[in-house]
């Protein structure tokens, strides 16, 4: 996954340079904060790890060997800031000292394996864990299945780097500049190999370590599970790393956020989806009918009072920007949807946490 | 150039330089295994000290881009990546990697281990990834060579396939010769000096650097849970539940011994006098043949985009 020189154009590069500063930049002063003049051995030594865990090569069932990222694993131990610097620092090296990636798609590689992988893996890792005790079981299992969706969600950014370079960047005679490959290419290639392979080699790796430091070091599991006890649920403490709670504008704001990224998407999809078609587009010829059926005639006009009708408005003067504020539009009206479904879910808990008054961490409120 | 002679050369040890011990590298000696998950990364492990260790050895030679200032060398290996980046042209391409090599034997480096270094890597990983796109099948157009028809249209190789797939090859092989003319041509802690004063953050700096450092003796670590491992195993080593156990309670351990190594660090830094920012002996002076290799250097960016254009997209 780590991506070389040359196949992506400068100008993509630059936009992963503009996702990974911010990033490093956020990390700098997260960590800084947390462990205080410490943080220089700590995150160089982490980062001498993460570099290490690259080179473990781990057995797979069929007997092929693959090698992990180790994102996943370092934000359990010591949070996804210190996975973010960790990460970049490994992958420095590489880029630098051993040509395993470009220097000028370092941007996008620290986006993909150190912001993405470390940030989806923990938090598919928090979700599964739950409030579990630190040396259950679940625990492990959630580490693995942390791994899994890191490193899976990682090679999907990638297979949506290469893919979008053919339609952006091609010579007048149509060939290629960068990576040749489509979306319907480069997604499918992609996660096939990591759906299987590497995905298996983080998840074992991930849930592997966790196994053992709850038999053998569970001190070191304790760094960053501040709020969790060994013997389960979330301590008395005022540190509930585990059991922050759900805020509506947050979900709602991340919801907003993750549509905006992928609206592009939309732009470069080809055709229309099946079943969506106007009855007159329809192939009558092909489902051997005689006409359209009077049923689809009588209700499709039913509802025409549609604000933005086909994602426009001024019947398809400005094309561009009836798209545009159409999605803006959309996106702003699903993140509210959003909130109000979120408030009313909380409302819903909290009137059942009343009934019964054994929330742990509503008490804090 | 063989790599016996690169190890004349240059002082790597012999035993260093083989992939394998005792062992044809090509397999034709003996009974030749499937490369189990422990020798694996054992030979990682060597390679990675062999590859450092090598550079390491060409830095220190008396070669034209040896004498020249890293921020510099720096700035100039990312002009001209984001130069060959924009170039649309394969002859483009070919002159900038011609340059690349001139640069190498200017530089005293082994050549025959430059072009090696390049051109074991682009085929295997870059050749086998864009072989399909040359296709029609992914890349329409003019089909130049057909392979076979289908519904009644010729299928193959098609020009637009070739061109995007020859662009490739030639852009990675270009970007990776730069890079590893800026690593074989540079001591690391320079390179890391010079990091500093092209504005990276002091405190990316000092991670990089120190962890550059622990890199080995964790490496060594690593080396010695497995060569335990292995001196312990009779038979092959199987890919079974055991090994999978074993690896997670070994990087277990090895996430353990970090966390220890990494408190010692900082007591030992704290008992030094460390308050968090750090103070470099050496500063770069900027000489009159930095400057003629920054306008060299200009001069061949500008070069590339011109004439790339005035060869047409």
């Amino acid at each position: 996954m780590h991506i070389p020189d040359g196949y992506l154009s400068p100008q993509t590069c630059a936009v992963g340079y503009a996702i990974a500063v911010p990033a490093w930049a956020v990390a700098v002063r997260r960590v800084q904060r947390v462990v205080r003049n410490r943080h220089v051995p700590t995150l160089a030594v982490l980062a001498a790890v993460s570099f290490l865990v690259m080179m473990f090569n781990i057995p797979i069932p069929d007997g092929t060997t693959a090698h992990a990222i180790g994102a996943t694993i370092v934000a359990i131990l010591l949070g996804p800031w210190a996975a973010v610097l960790a990460v970049s620092v490994a992958l420095g090296f590489q880029a630098l000292l051993f040509g395993d990636g470009g220097v000028l798609a370092f941007g996008f590689n620290c986006a993909n394996m150190a912001v993405l992988a470390p940030f989806v893996g923990y938090g598919v890792y928090k979700l599964v864990a739950g409030r579990s005790e630190l040396t259950a079981p679940r625990r492990a299992l959630a580490a693995a299945v942390g791994g899994y969706a890191g490193i899976n969600a990682a090679a999907f950014a990638a297979a949506i780097e290469f893919g979008v370079q053919p339609d952006l960047f091609h010579n007048s005679a149509g060939a290629p500049l960068y990576a040749p490959y489509h979306l319907d290419q480069t997604i499918p290639a992609m996660m096939l190999a990591h759906l299987t392979i590497a995905g298996i080699a983080e998840a074992i790796l991930t849930g592997g370590v966790v196994a053992y430091l709850q038999r053998a070091n569970v001190p070191l599991l304790r760094v960053n599970h501040a709020g969790v006890t060994a013997s389960g649920g979330a301590s008395s403490g005022d540190t509930p790393a585990g059991t922050r709670r759900v805020r509506p504008l947050h979900v709602a704001l991340g919801a907003v956020a993750v549509m905006a990224v992928l609206t592009p998407l939309g732009l470069l999809a080809p055709g229309g989806a099946f079943g969506e078609d106007a009855p007159e587009d329809l192939d009558l010829h092909k489902y051997g009918l005689s006409a359209v059926p009077s049923g689809l005639n009588k209700y499709n006009g039913f509802w025409h009072h549609a604000l933005f009708d086909g994602y426009d408005f001024t019947s398809d003067a400005h094309p561009t920007i009836g798209y545009i504020v159409s999605a803006v539009v959309g996106i702003a009206i699903v993140g509210a949807a959003i909130f109000l479904i979120t408030a009313a879910v909380r409302w819903a808990a909290a009137r059942r946490g009343a009934s019964h008054e054994t929330v742990p961490g509503e008490a804090r409120s | 150039m063989s790599e016996q002679a690169v190890s004349e050369r240059v002082q790597v040890p012999q035993w260093l330089l083989q992939p394998e011990l005792g062992m044809c590298p090509c397999g034709c000696v003996g009974k030749r295994k499937k490369g189990s998950y422990l020798r694996k990364t054992l030979n990682g492990g060597a390679g990675l000290l062999r590859q450092v260790m090598f550079s390491d050895d060409t830095a220190r030679q008396d070669g034209l881009l040896q004498r020249i200032d890293p921020r510099v060398k720096f700035l100039a290996v990312i002009v001209l990546l984001v130069a060959a980046g924009l170039a649309r042209n394969i002859p483009t391409l070919v002159a900038v990697y011609a340059v690349t090599l001139a640069l190498a034997a200017a530089s005293r480096l082994p050549v025959g281990f430059f072009v090696k270094r390049v051109w074991l890597f682009v085929p295997i990983f870059t050749g086998i990834m864009v072989l399909p796109a040359t296709l029609s099948v992914v890349t329409h157009g003019d089909v130049v060579l057909t392979l076979w028809h289908w519904h009644g249209r010729a299928e193959g190789f098609t020009s637009q396939g070739l061109t995007s797939a020859g662009l490739i090859v030639s852009r990675v092989a270009v970007s990776i010769s730069l890079v590893v003319l800026l690593t074989l041509t540079t001591p690391w802690v320079r390179l890391l000096a010079a990091l500093r004063s092209v504005g990276v953050p002091r405190i990316f700096i000092l991670i990089i650097g120190m962890a550059y450092r622990y890199i080995f003796l964790l490496l060594n670590t690593v080396t010695d849970m497995y060569q335990a491992r292995t001196s312990r195993t009779i038979g092959a080593a199987r890919h079974d539940g055991g090994a999978r156990a074993f690896l997670g309670a070994s990087g277990g351990a090895l996430f353990g011994k970090a966390n220890q190594l990494s408190e010692e660090v900082h007591q030992a830094m704290t008992a030094r006098g460390y308050r968090g920012d750090a103070k470099t002996l050496q500063s770069f002076r900027l000489t009159g043949r930095d400057i003629a290799a920054a306008l060299c250097c200009a001069a061949l960016a500008a070069a590339i985009l011109i004439g790339d254009r005035l060869l047409g997209s």
